[in-house]
């Protein structure tokens, strides 16, 4: 039996006891035929989903995700604001079997639900340790149409001033790429300048090389000539037969020599 | 031929120093050989350059001959160079100015664009530093005949210049003088052209819009 199948047969026996289940009753018998308490039950139950969601939206590293959470309570609290006009509403009607006190204590009690809707934090209010104007888009204060002029002033000047900063950093930052611009343009004009004359030097050069190569290879031919020439000369020199005859020949000389010398003697 | 005209160098024998190297450059040209013949009156000229300048030019033109007539035009951009600043030193600048036009033609010959766009562009500066703006703008339309000149970045740096004389604009000529362009010419070239502007350049604004204004009343005349 796999999983789906237990899954469903758990929520058919549920639903077929239902009517067995003890607190399901007792809310619902509780409530009955309050629409107050009901809605009441149903904005609370929302608040706290909704303050789920924002501590975990704080805790997010991922700011596309933190962002999308934040918007989400931001809709779900709009749609609370709304739910608690109507509870307004219901709280001023009369209902039986409630005692005065109750009634009062219904009206604080949606006070302190309203109260609790907008403190749920959802990421308008942004810390303002960002430089320049990057956070002006995020730290957007809320559009109030009756809140006073001096109120309003103030929040337009720290606007200013950090864009004005900003423009000032991105004025200066332009001026430096454009000077290291101008620097690097220097640079290559060097460069192909610097190209140009080698490139004239070498075709200069071109005619040059290919004479020397010519004459390179007549001396090269001329020497191998040459070095043949003696190598065949040395051999008939060095040849044994020469050198027998050298040898007798030297030998006669001495000879005579050591005669002549003994003969003058 | 050569070491007796190397002797009579060291005898400081002006005359005959010239004589010997033009004799030894002749009888390389009977052998045949234009390339010695030409470095012979190169060493001659070279010697002489501090002593007798004139006789020096004559030797480098010579020599600059002896090579074009071989077809050897690359060989002769340094003997052009040597004689344009001998010139210069004498203060012949007109000269200089022939002398930088013929070098441009010479590298013409030889498609050396790079070397004739700056033999164009110094025969220009020479003629501004001689405050004559004039025979600048006419060696500018000549020199703009040329395709290989219209083209390069020499042909941009003198339009700048001549606009910035025809404008009277001192601060602007002295911006172009530094210019990589400039830099990159020959240094005898640099030092005149950081001396730009010579004299008074809002008088040749003067002098130009007067000759615009002649026409127009010739016009009113008739």
């Amino acid at each position: 039996m796999s999983v789906i199948d237990i899954r469903f047969r758990v929520d058919a026996i549920c639903k077929k006891f239902d009517k067995y289940d003890v607190e399901k009753q007792r809310d619902r018998n509780a409530h009955g035929d309050d629409a107050f308490a009901r809605l009441y039950s149903a904005v609370e139950s929302d608040l706290d989903a909704a303050l789920e969601k924002s501590q975990r939206a704080a805790v997010e590293t991922n700011r596309a995700s933190s962002a999308a959470l934040n918007a989400e309570v931001r809709r779900t609290k709009a749609r609370l604001m709304e739910e608690i006009a109507k509870l307004y509403k219901l709280a001023q009607k009369k209902v039986k079997g409630l005692s005065k006190d109750d009634q009062m204590t219904r009206n604080d009690l949606v006070l302190a639900l309203q109260e609790r809707v907008q403190a749920i934090p959802d990421g308008t209010i942004a810390p303002h340790k960002q430089s320049g104007g990057w956070s002006a888009s995020t730290s957007r204060e809320n559009i109030k149409f009756d809140s006073s002029d001096g109120h309003l002033q103030d929040g337009f000047f720290q606007q200013t001033e950090e864009a004005s900063q900003f423009r000032h950093e991105y004025e200066m930052r332009k001026m430096k790429q454009d000077e290291g611009l101008d620097v690097i343009s220097e640079g290559l004009d060097t460069l192909k300048d610097l190209a140009h004359d080698m490139n004239e030097e070498l075709d200069r050069q071109v005619p040059l090389v290919d004479e020397i190569d010519n004459k390179v290879d007549r001396a090269a031919s001329d020497l191998k000539n040459t070095n043949v020439r003696l190598k065949e000369t040395l051999f008939k020199i060095r040849s044994s037969r020469n050198f027998c005859i050298d040898i007798i020949l030297l030998c006669v000389i001495l000879g005579i020599v050591s005669y002549l010398y003994n003969a003058l003697r | 031929m050569e070491s007796a005209g190397s002797l009579a160098k060291e005898l400081r024998n002006w005359s005959e120093v010239a004589d010997f190297y033009r004799r030894a450059s002749e009888l390389y040209i009977e052998c045949g050989r234009s390339q010695p013949a030409s470095d012979a009156l190169t060493k001659g000229a070279r010697v002489l350059e501090e002593v007798v300048p004139e006789e020096a030019i004559k030797l480098y033109t010579d020599a600059c001959a002896i090579l074009e007539e071989d077809g050897k035009e690359q060989m002769a951009f340094d003997l052009y160079r040597a004689a344009t600043s001998v010139y210069i030193k004498l203060e012949k600048f007109t000269d200089a100015a022939a002398t930088l036009l013929r070098w441009g033609l010479a590298a013409d010959k030889c498609n050396a664009t790079n070397s004739q766009c700056k033999a164009y562009l110094s025969a220009i500066i020479v003629y501004l530093y001689l405050h004559d703006s004039t025979q600048a703008e006419k060696c500018y339309n000549d020199c703009s005949q040329i395709d290989a000149f219209l083209r390069s970045d020499q042909n941009r740096c003198a339009t700048k210049l001549l606009s910035a004389y025809a404008e009277g604009d001192v601060e602007e000529i002295k911006h172009i003088a530094q210019s990589s362009t400039i830099t990159h010419l020959d240094h005898v070239i640099i030092r005149l052209a950081r001396k730009l502007p010579t004299g008074d350049v809002a008088a040749l604004e003067n002098n130009a819009s007067k000759e615009q204004e002649e026409p127009l009343d010739e016009n009113d005349l008739t």
